[in-house]
């Protein structure tokens, strides 16, 4: 019985909250806000927030073209598994108190798993024959280089910082690092975090591959780049993964910098209502971290695409190893002092 | 249900593919005042797509030179069905003031059938929106039509062949219409 209340349980965490359903929705109403706001930014009326959904169902409707050249198999697959990995990664990062699964080290599973859909993409571009997708590949390839090594490094110094707090030595468990926070306050409160904080903050972009650090999807210069073969419903698949790749690194920075405000939510409900604390708490906390996604978003995807132009690879590459490398390097440098 | 919905979502997320058939740059450059903060065709959900396998609305301007057609011709052929061909500018619709000119192939629609014709030169930003907003209705039509038959027709052959036939025939022709309209532009 017990097994199969389980089976049902994580199926629901699949395919429900916070599985492909809440990404889907989510996702894709993050990259509609993103895309009005920057729209506001530049004095336009921008598009109906709901604009990545009917683009997703018109690319849906599409034919679906597959170059000669391709490699049929690899140029349809390759989305579906970036889209599947992108959403088992959001399976792993708690919604402040709740997790779907859990484990010791699930920060290094959260790392290798950012890199399927990254790869993914590299895959569908390298099989699919066009030259405009090779360029985009090998400026993919250099960004998803440049911003893992400060992600690196902002992961050891949350992980020894909380690691300290708990006396573990390092933390890698996404749990305990927002359990540790609800109990002794956000991370983002400590003076030695935050420029591992901010340098979280620069990677977003770059992790999602928006504006100033698109130049692997330029589609002024390169045709879409690693999409230039891409229509219909592949296409649709990849735009849907972006879009919760957008969600994905916005809780991530929540689970890992602002994990304290979960603490004040259960605070507030048990005050104010005690006995059904735990039905409210989880639907609160799932509208403050979404509230939360969209600040994220607004401030790092939103209005650096607004103010900034396209970076150059090297210069993207020289950024990400130099400032926020450094960035990242002084937190790390600091939590093994402990302060 | 779902195939309604994405019908519907047809006409309200057209992206662009815009086609230089050798305009004089009058017609590229009003493309982008359709963009601006002024009058933001974004608004009903354009975007200029950077690949034709991303695109639903194809703009051609310039008046289809020799050297252009084909790559015209084979860039309307990469964009998925259902797509709509809209010509922007008098250009591409008459030649315009390249009329009769030797290197001019044009009018588009002897290619291909063109689904709306923008006129003007150039067009104001309005006349364009106009336009455009009437190619998303004809999208929408279009994918119910295609639902309904229910076999997609081939895309590609029937531009394609076109180009073989109708390129040197286009050639012969040009001399003589040039010399009735050469003393009304
Ligand atoms: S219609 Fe006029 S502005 Fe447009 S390309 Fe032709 S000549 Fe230039």
């Amino acid at each position: 019985m017990t097994i199969i209340t389980d089976a049902l349980t994580y199926l629901a965490y699949i395919l429900i909250f916070p599985g492909f359903l809440f990404c889907f929705l989510s996702g894709m109403l993050l990259c509609g806000i993103d895309r009005k706001l920057v729209a506001r930014m530049q004095k336009r009326v921008g598009p109906p927030v709901l604009q990545p959904f009917y683009d997703f169902f018109k690319l849906l409707g599409k034919e679906t073209i597959v170059p000669a050249a391709a490699n049929k198999t690899v140029f349809l697959m390759a989305p579906l598994v970036g889209l599947a990995a992108q959403v088992v990664l959001q399976l792993f990062i708690p919604v402040f108190s709740f997790h779907a699964f859990r484990g010791v080290a699930d920060v290094i599973v959260v790392l290798y798993l950012l890199l399927i859909p990254a790869l993914s993409v590299i895959l569908g571009a390298a099989s699919s024959g066009s030259p405009y997708a090779g360029v985009g590949l090998s400026r993919e390839m250099v960004t998803v280089l440049a911003v893992e090594l400060p992600l690196v490094l902002v992961l050891l110094a949350v992980a020894k910082t909380v690691g300290n707090a708990l006396g573990t030595g390092l933390c890698f468990s996404l749990t305990d690092i927002v359990r540790c926070q609800m109990e002794n306050g956000s991370l983002i409160t400590r003076l030695s975090m935050i420029p591992a904080a901010v340098a979280m903050l620069l990677i977003i972009p770059g992790e999602t591959g928006s504006h100033p650090f698109d130049a692997a999807e330029a589609e002024t210069e390169i045709c879409e780049g690693m999409l230039a073969e891409y229509s219909g419903a592949p296409l649709a698949v990849y735009k849907l993964s972006h879009a919760v790749k957008l969600l994905t690194m916005t809780t991530l920075f929540t689970a890992l910098f602002l994990g304290g405000i979960g603490g004040g939510v259960q605070q507030l409900v048990s005050g104010l209502a005690p006995s059904l604390a735990g039905g409210i708490a989880i639907v609160l906390e799932i509208i403050i971290l979404f509230l939360l996604s969209v600040v994220l978003v607004a401030v790092t995807v939103s209005f650096t695409h607004a103010v900034t132009a396209r970076l150059r690879i090297e210069q993207l590459f020289k950024f990400y190893w130099t400032v926020v490398t450094g960035l990242a390097a002084i937190s790390v440098v600091l939590a093994w002092y402990g302060l | 249900m779902f195939k309604q919905l994405i019908t519907e979502s047809m006409s309200k997320s057209p992206w662009l593919f815009h086609i230089n058939a050798g305009s004089c740059n009058g017609c590229d450059i009003e493309i982008v005042a359709v963009l601006t903060p002024r009058y933001d065709a974004e608004r009903l959900g354009f975007k200029l797509a950077g690949s034709p396998r991303q695109a639903d609305i194809v703009l051609v301007t310039g008046p289809v030179t020799k050297q252009s057609l084909p790559r015209v011709l084979r860039a309307i052929s990469q964009v998925p069905e259902p797509r709509v061909i809209v010509t922007m500018g008098s250009c591409p619709q008459s030649g315009n003031v390249f009329r009769g000119s030797y290197s001019v192939a044009g009018p588009l629609s002897k290619y291909v059938d063109v689904d709306v014709d923008i006129a003007g030169c150039a067009p104001k930003p309005e006349a364009v929106i106009d336009g455009l907003a009437k190619a998303m209705g004809i999208l929408a039509e279009k994918r119910a039509a295609m639902y309904k038959k229910d076999g997609k027709k081939a895309p590609a052959e029937p531009v394609q062949e076109v180009i073989a036939e109708e390129a040197p025939a286009a050639q012969a022709e040009v001399p003589v219409e040039a010399a009735q309209e050469g003393g009304e532009q």
